[in-house]
């Protein structure tokens, strides 16, 4: 059985709100490195510059994260509406086929009922659209914490007295854009199989 | 799910609906009643969320969607009003009576329409089309926030679960012998009552109405022979056994 898509959202929220913890992380790390490359002097200018680069992607990362996450659980909310109102319609349907003697009565609720479901239901795969597009976004930032790791491995080798310090700096930024990764790509499989079991 | 006509009288008519045979297994049988006056009916405690499709069936059979226009729930248990946010959509414009207490619970059952009407902790009378209703406080029976329905013209009172038996779904519908019956309503009294006094204030209030029907939620229907019996068998029964001293 599929799994209800406000589960999947809320599930796709927790995600991102993980992820979220972990670019303060980096944030964090980035401000150490900078406070590190300060002290190193001229032998650290590389690693410095790019510190402001680390600190850049933490920001963009949380920002995008909290967006995303902002958007799941608008999502997960309007989902559970959408399962209430369609209930709501499987239950009409059930009624309607009980020869009911006043069951025109019900015709205008039973209406806005169908309504709503179709309205919901349309909010709901745009949603899910923005939801896609977003998560691409943060596979961009993934692909840029790799670079920053990189050249931070690169400038860290030539920092002399402070090479080891740095390198556990650079390894830092490597595991917190893996563990970033991990959950975005968490986040792409529940929406992947939630896209998988639509009708 | 059975509909039985326990008053009529002109446009005015009480409705019993229940001992649903489809009910699912293992979910409590529940007693769910309809007053109708002129172009205006009331559901009391219009039951659980599993009941709403049958429940809304059985009360089309009598009146269209737009003549109910209100909800009772005497408390906020599951079993009284946790269809609410299906009524929600089916009785967009209807009023849901229920006491004071409760308000910010049973919204959790879902309610953006239907308005919430409280009723204070002294009770309250409402008009439902040529009738006038009384809710009377049935405070702590079981429930902290809690009223019975009372009917004057009708002579009925709904006592929700005061007088209520857990019985199979091919029980009689009245009670017959008292000696018989009080073994199936001893332990749930016993158990889901909490005060002694607030069991005593209550049969001090229903005594000074003139009751043709008791109408409990769950169970069987009492005749004035019963009732009285009842009374003097609840005024004797100790409640709130779980405490022991």
């Amino acid at each position: 059985m599929a799994t209800p898509i406000f589960v999947t959202a809320a599930s796709i929220a927790a995600e991102l709100h993980q992820a979220m913890l972990e670019a303060k992380g980096l944030a964090l790390t980035a401000k150490n490195a900078r406070a590190l490359a300060v002290r190193a002097g001229s032998k650290t200018v590389g690693f410095k510059a790019i510190t402001h680069f680390i600190d850049e992607l933490a920001t963009d990362i949380i920002r995008q994260s909290q967006y995303i996450n902002g958007v799941s659980e608008h999502l997960s909310h309007n989902a559970v509406a959408l399962w209430r109102a369609t209930t709501a319609a499987e239950k009409f349907d059930w009624i309607a086929t009980q020869h009911s003697d006043n069951i025109a009565s019900l015709h205008s609720a039973i209406h806005t009922c169908y309504q709503q479901r179709e309205a919901l239901s349309h909010t709901l795969g745009r949603g899910l659209q923005e939801l896609e597009q977003q998560l691409e976004e943060g596979d961009k930032h993934i692909r840029t914490a790799n670079l920053i790791a990189t050249s931070s491995k690169v400038e860290a080798a030539s920092a002399g007295d402070f090479r080891n310090q740095l390198e556990v700096i650079a390894q830092n930024i490597t595991d917190t854009a893996d563990k970033i990764r991990a959950h975005l790509s968490q986040a792409r499989r529940l929406l992947g199989q939630r896209q998988k079991h639509k009708p | 799910m059975l509909a039985t006509t326990l008053y009529e009288n002109g446009d005015h008519r009480w409705i019993m609906f229940g001992r649903d045979p489809n009910k699912a297994e293992g979910i409590i049988d529940t007693n769910q009643y309809m007053i109708q006056s002129g172009d205006q009916a009331i559901l009391l405690d219009p039951g659980g969320i599993e009941l709403f499709a049958p429940m809304l069936s059985a009360v089309l059979k009598f009146v269209p969607a737009q003549q109910i226009t209100h909800l009772f729930a005497s408390h906020q248990d599951p079993d009284i009003i946790s269809s609410l946010g299906l009524w929600d959509q089916a009785l967009p414009n209807a009023k849901l009576y229920s006491p004071w207490l409760w308000e910010s619970f049973i919204r959790h059952f879902g309610m953006e329409k239907i308005e919430f009407c409280a009723i204070p902790d002294e009770g309250m009378t409402i008009n439902i089309g040529r009738i006038q209703l009384q809710f009377i406080p049935a405070h702590y029976l079981h429930s902290s926030g809690n009223f019975h329905v009372y009917d004057p013209q009708a002579k009925i009172l709904m006592s929700g679960d005061v007088g209520a038996a857990l019985e199979s779904t091919d029980a009689p519908l009245w009670v017959d012998t008292m000696n018989i019956h009080i073994p199936k309503m001893r332990k749930f009294h016993q158990r889901w009552m909490p005060s002694n006094d607030a069991k005593l204030d209550w049969i001090r209030r229903v005594r000074q109405l003139d009751i043709q029907i008791m109408a409990p939620q769950h169970g069987r229907l009492f005749r004035p022979p019963q009732v009285q019996e009842f009374f003097n068998w609840f005024e004797d029964l100790p409640v709130g056994i779980a405490i022991k001293r």
